[in-house]
C-alpha cells in the first residue's frame, strides 16, 4: 500500500508535494509545446525582501514569475497570476477549497510552496474546460446541483476529477471517503457524490 | 399571474461557479493593492498599554501599522439600527479583538509584520463561561398564551428535563474579507456580506462619510449562514487604512481570528415541562431558556419563536434570559433559536410519547395546531401533518417497532428510527426593484438581496422567465450591491419571498408598460426583445415597490435609508410559519459506539416552491447542518485565558462527505396565498429545524439512551 491509500487522500498528497517526491518527468510530456510558448501574465514582483524566480507551467502555459520564497502556490495563483478559481478557505490544509493538480495529482495549494512548483505542471479549475466545452465533471456538478454558494466548488471539482483518475470512484462509500478532504459547508455532499458517480459510470475519460 | 407549480431548472449561476469564474469579494482584481493583517489581543479583558510598531516597520515591505490612535472616536448613538462595531480601541472586551492592522506590499510581509508586534496590556479579571462566577443574568419578556400553571395542574402525565446546545461557529468556507478602494472621494468596499446596506451604514457612521461616498458590493457570498449578516469588525478598519494610505487594501481574516471576532451561536439551555391529559394529549408547557451573551450583545434569546406554533398547545409559558459574560457578541447562526429550541422541544415531545407508550408519529398527529397561542391569531397555512404523513410514507415508518433497542444487526449494530419537526417564521421585507427589458435581447432586474448559495437568483429567474417572454441568456440579476438598489440584510429566510414578489410585480408592470406602448395594436411576433425592436423602442423600464402584509410607506422609507424593515411572522390578520418533518435512521456501531446517519427523509411546507432544484439542495444542506450540529460541532471556551480553543477546521469538526448518507427531500408545495400572491414562505432556515431532535430520537430508539446535550459523542453512548 502506498502512502496515498493509507490515509486522508488530500492530506497525504499535500505532504508528498512539499516533500518533493512528486515525479516531474511524465507531466512535462503531456504539455502541448505550442502552448508552453505562450506565457501567463503575472502582476509585478513584490517590492519587498528576498525573491526567487520560478517557472511553473500553469494550465499548459509557462508562468515565469518572481516571488517571495514564502509564497504558497495558492497565493501565487490568486494574487500574482490572477487565477482566483482556487479558493482560500482555511490556509491550513483543512478544507480543500484550494485543491489544484500538480503534475496530475491533487494537492492543497495553500500548503504547497510555490517554489516547489518550479518547472512542474499546475492545473487549476480555469484549465479544466476545453474552450466553451465544459469538462464532464463540471457538467455533472451542474446536472446534480452539486453546489450552493459555489465557494468550495473549484476545489471539489479538482478533487473529484482526481478521485476518478485515481480509481477511487468505484462506489458511493468509496467516493465519500476519498472526497472527505473537501469540506462543503453548504452541505452539497449528496449532489457531489451523485455527480462523481455519474461521471465514473459513464466511463468517460477525465 | 398564477401560483401554479414551477418547473425544475438548473441553478442560474451554476455554470460560472463550476468554471471558477464566479467572483467572490477577495477575488476582485484591484491594481496597486496592499495587503493587511490584524494583530489579535492576547488578553480576555483589560486595556492596551502600548503597541510597539518598530519591529513591524523594519520588515521589508511593511508600509504602515494602524493602531487605536489612527481611528476616529466611535460615533454618537442614535437612530438607524444597532451601533456599528468598534474599530481598533484600547479597551479589550474579548480575547482576539484587533489591536493593530499591519499594511504591506505583500501578504507575506503583512503576516511577518503582524507577528512582529508584541503589545503590552493591563489585564483585568474576566468571566469566560456561563457556568462561572460573575455571570450577569438578564431576563427578557416572557412568551405566554393561556394559563400554563392551571393547565399543568390538570395534567395527569408530566415530563420534565433539561436540554443543552453548545456554542458553535458558522464557518462558511469563504472567510471574512474586506477589500477597500478610496478613489475620488468615494469608498468602494468589496466584501462577502449578507447586508451590504448594514456594512454601508456602519462605514458611513464610523468614518463620517455621506451616503453618496460609500458603495458596498457583495454579489456572490461563499456561504453566510448568518455570520455575514451584521456589520463586520474588520470592514471600517480596512477602509480607514485605504483612506489614510490612498491605495486599495485587502484583508482576508485568518480563520482563527474569525472564530474570535465574528458572531457565533451562543451556548443555550432549555428546561422544559410538558403536561398531558388523560387522553394522552399535550395541554401545558412551561419552558425556561437561557443563553450565553456578551456584556453588550443584542442577539435576543427568542427560544419561544417556534415551539408554541407546532402542536396546538394553548397553555404555554416561556421565559428566557441572557447570561452576560466576557466574550464577543453572539449572533444569528442558521435557524438561530429554532434549531436549538426544536432540538429541545421535539426531544421532550418524543419523551412524552415514550412515557405514554404511543408511537411518536401517531402522537404528533394527535395534535393539530390551528391558532398561534401567543399572539392569538389563526395560521395562514400550517401543513405540518402533511409533512409528517408524506415523510412517513416515503420512509416506511409503518415497519418501525415501538420498543427502543429492538433492532440489532448480526454484527451488533443498533438501528433506530426517529422523527423530529420544526418551524420557522415566514418573514418578508419591503423591496424596491427596477426591471429593464431591452430590444438588444438583454434584461436587467435590480433589487434587494444577496446570493449566498441559497439560490435567490434562481428564484428570481424562475418568476421572470415564467411571467415574461424574455431571453434567459440575456438576463442579469443585479443584487447585493448598494449602488444598484436599496439593500436589506438577507437572512431569516425572507430573501426569496421578498424578491420573488417584487419580480412578479415588476413583470406585471412591464407587461402593462408593453401594452401601453402597443396602444391596442396586436403585439408583433417574437419575444419581448423582438417586439421592442419591431416597434423601434430600445427598452422599457419599470420600478415597483413591494411591502409585507400590513406595511406601508414608513417601512419603504426605512429601506431607502438603508435600515431594516422586516415583518413577520405575526401579521395583522394571521401568523405565518414554514414547517418541516424529518425522518432519520441511525446506526450505532457496536464497539466504537459511533453514530452514523445512513438515511434521512425530509418533507417541508415552505408554501409554493419557486425553484425546485435549489430548494431541494437547501433542504439537504439544512439536514447536513443539523447532523453536523448534533454529532460534531461545539466551540470550546478556554476558561483560563478566555477565547476559543478549537479555532480551526481541524479541531472544530464539521460534517464531511463520509458523514452524510442518502437524503430524500419532498415538498408539500401548497401556496400560502394569504401571505403573498405567489404563496412562497421561506425555506433555508426551517430546513435545519427539528432534524437534530430526529437524530436524538432515533438514537434513543436504537439504544434506549436519551441524549439531551448536543453534540452527541461516542462517550455519551459507552
Ligand atoms: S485553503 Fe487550502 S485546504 Fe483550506
Ligand atoms: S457550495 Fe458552499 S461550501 Fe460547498
Amino acid at each position: 500500500m502506498n502512502e496515498e491509500e493509507g490515509g486522508a487522500p488530500a492530506g497525504v498528497t499535500r505532504r508528498t508535494a512539499i516533500g518533493g517526491t512528486v515525479a516531474v518527468g511524465s507531466a512535462l510530456l503531456l504539455l502541448d509545446a505550442e502552448r508552453v510558448e505562450a506565457t501567463v501574465q503575472s502582476s509585478p514582483p513584490p517590492r519587498a525582501g528576498a525573491t526567487l524566480a520560478i517557472r511553473p507551467i500553469v494550465n499548459g502555459r509557462a508562468a515565469p514569475v518572481t516571488i517571495d520564497p514564502r509564497t504558497s502556490l495558492l497565493d501565487l495563483l490568486r494574487e500574482r497570476l490572477g487565477l482566483t478559481g482556487a479558493k482560500k478557505g482555511c490556509d491550513h490544509g483543512q478544507c480543500g477549497a484550494c485543491t489544484v493538480h500538480v503534475d496530475g495529482r491533487r494537492v492543497a495549494s495553500c500548503l504547497t510552496l510555490a517554489a516547489k512548483t518550479d518547472g512542474r505542471e499546475v492545473t487549476t479549475i480555469e484549465g479544466l474546460a476545453e474552450g466553451d466545452a465544459l469538462h464532464p465533471m463540471q457538467q455533472a456538478f451542474i446536472d446534480h446541483d452539486a453546489l450552493q454558494c459555489g465557494y468550495c466548488t473549484p476545489g471539489q471539482i479538482m478533487a473529484a476529477v482526481a478521485c476518478v483518475r485515481e480509481g477511487n470512484a468505484t462506489d458511493r462509500p468509496t467516493i465519500r471517503e476519498y472526497m472527505s478532504g473537501n469540506i462543503c459547508r453548504c452541505g452539497a455532499y449528496a449532489g457531489i457524490v451523485a455527480a462523481i458517480e455519474d461521471v465514473a459510470k459513464k466511463g468517460r475519460r477525465v | 399571474m398564477t401560483s401554479a407549480p414551477f418547473p425544475d431548472r438548473p441553478r442560474v449561476d451554476a455554470r460560472e461557479k463550476v468554471l471558477g469564474q464566479a467572483q467572490y469579494a477577495a477575488d476582485v482584481a484591484v491594481p496597486g493593492l496592499l495587503y493587511a493583517m490584524l494583530v489579535p489581543a492576547t488578553i480576555a479583558k483589560g486595556s492596551v498599554r502600548s503597541v510597539p510598531v518598530d519591529a513591524a516597520m523594519r520588515v521589508a515591505g511593511v508600509v504602515r501599522v494602524l493602531t487605536a490612535s489612527d481611528f476616529p472616536p466611535p460615533p454618537a448613538g442614535g437612530a438607524g439600527g444597532p451601533p456599528p462595531p468598534p474599530t481598533i480601541t484600547d479597551q479589550i472586551a474579548y480575547r482576539g479583538q484587533p489591536v493593530a492592522l499591519v499594511v504591506a506590499e505583500t501578504l507575506e510581509a503583512a503576516i511577518e509584520g503582524a507577528e512582529a508586534i508584541r503589545p503590552t496590556y493591563a489585564a483585568m479579571a474576566f468571566v469566560a463561561t456561563i457556568e462561572g462566577d460573575g455571570v450577569e443574568p438578564q431576563p427578557v419578556e416572557p412568551s405566554t398564551g393561556g394559563d400554563a400553571d392551571a393547565a399543568m395542574a390538570r395534567a395527569v402525565t408530566r415530563h420534565e428535563a433539561e436540554y443543552v446546545s453548545p456554542a458553535q461557529h458558522h464557518n462558511p468556507i469563504e472567510m471574512l474579507s474586506t477589500t477597500a478602494v478610496w478613489e475620488g472621494g468615494v469608498l468602494t468596499v468589496y466584501e462577502g456580506t449578507q447586508g451590504s446596506n448594514m456594512a454601508k451604514g456602519a462605514l458611513m457612521r464610523t468614518l463620517r462619510l455621506s451616503a453618496d461616498q460609500v458603495v458596498v458590493k457583495s454579489p456572490q457570498i461563499g456561504g453566510g449562514f448568518g455570520q455575514k449578516g451584521g456589520a463586520q469588525r474588520q470592514t471600517a478598519i480596512v477602509a480607514r487604512a485605504a483612506m489614510l494610505l490612498g491605495r486599495p487594501v485587502k484583508l482576508v481574516v485568518p480563520r482563527g481570528q474569525i472564530f474570535h471576532n465574528a458572531t457565533f451561536r451562543p451556548k443555550n439551555r432549555h428546561r422544559i415541562e410538558i403536561g398531558a391529559d388523560a387522553e394522552g394529549r399535550m395541554i401545558a408547557v412551561r419552558y425556561d431558556a437561557d443563553q450565553q451573551q456578551s456584556r453588550q450583545g443584542q442577539f435576543p434569546p427568542a427560544y419561544h419563536e417556534s415551539p408554541p406554533m407546532m402542536y396546538g398547545i394553548a397553555d404555554y409559558h416561556g421565559t428566557a434570559a441572557n447570561l452576560r459574560i466576557d466574550t464577543q457578541a453572539p449572533g444569528y447562526m442558521r435557524a438561530p433559536t429554532p434549531h436549538p429550541s426544536s432540538f429541545a422541544f421535539d426531544s421532550a415531545v418524543d419523551e412524552m410519547a415514550v412515557k405514554l407508550g404511543i408511537d411518536p408519529l401517531a402522537f404528533r398527529l394527535k395534535h393539530r395546531a390551528t391558532r398561534d397561542p401567543i399572539d392569538d391569531k389563526p395560521f395562514s397555512t400550517h401543513f405540518l401533518h402533511e409533512c409528517l404523513t408524506e415523510g412517513a410514507r416515503r420512509f416506511g415508518w409503518d415497519k418501525r417497532p415501538l420498543a427502543a433497542g429492538a433492532t440489532v444487526r448480526p454484527d451488533g449494530t443498533q438501528v433506530g428510527w426517529g422523527v423530529g419537526c420544526g418551524a420557522y417564521p415566514a418573514n418578508v421585507h419591503p423591496t424596491i426593484a427596477t426591471l429593464r427589458i431591452g430590444a438588444d435581447g438583454t434584461t436587467r432586474f435590480a433589487a434587494a438581496g444577496h446570493e449566498m448559495g441559497q439560490g435567490i437568483r434562481s428564484t428570481i429567474e424562475q418568476v421572470l422567465v415564467r411571467e415574461l417572454a424574455i431571453d434567459p441568456a440575456g438576463l442579469e440579476i443585479a443584487i447585493g450591491d448598494t449602488s444598484v438598489a436599496p439593500q436589506h440584510v438577507t437572512a431569516g429566510s425572507w430573501g426569496t419571498a421578498s424578491a420573488v414578489i417584487a419580480a412578479e410585480r415588476a413583470a406585471a408592470s412591464a407587461k402593462a408598460a408593453m401594452a401601453d406602448l402597443l396602444a391596442g395594436r396586436t403585439p408583433p411576433a417574437g419575444n419581448l426583445h423582438r417586439q421592442l425592436a419591431t416597434v423601434r423602442r430600445p427598452s422599457i423600464q419599470v420600478e415597483v415597490t413591494t411591502t409585507g402584509p400590513g406595511q406601508g410607506a414608513k417601512e419603504v422609507e426605512r429601506l431607502r435609508q438603508g435600515g431594516m424593515a422586516v415583518s413577520g411572522p405575526v401579521y395583522p390578520q394571521f401568523t405565518s410559519f414554514s414547517y418541516i418533518a424529518h425522518f432519520v435512521e441511525v446506526h450505532v456501531e457496536p464497539r466504537t459506539r459511533r453514530i452514523r446517519v445512513p438515511r434521512v427523509v425530509s418533507v417541508a411546507d415552505c408554501g409554493r416552491v419557486i425553484s425546485p432544484r435549489t430548494a431541494a439542495s437547501q433542504v439537504r444542506g439544512g439536514v447536513v447542518w443539523a447532523i453536523s450540529a448534533c454529532l460534531r460541532e461545539a466551540t470550546e471556551v478556554d476558561p483560563r485565558y478566555g477565547g476559543w480553543l478549537n479555532n480551526d477546521l481541524a479541531d472544530y469538526v464539521v460534517a464531511v462527505n463520509a458523514d452524510i448518507g442518502e437524503i430524500d427531500v419532498a415538498f408539500v408545495d401548497q401556496p400560502d396565498n394569504m401571505f403573498n400572491a405567489l404563496g412562497a414562505k421561506g425555506l433555508g432556515e426551517v430546513a435545519m429545524t427539528g432534524c437534530a431532535a430526529a437524530v436524538a430520537n432515533a438514537v434513543y430508539h436504537a439504544t434506549g439512551k436519551r441524549l439531551r446535550e448536543m453534540p452527541f459523542r461516542i462517550e455519551n453512548l459507552l
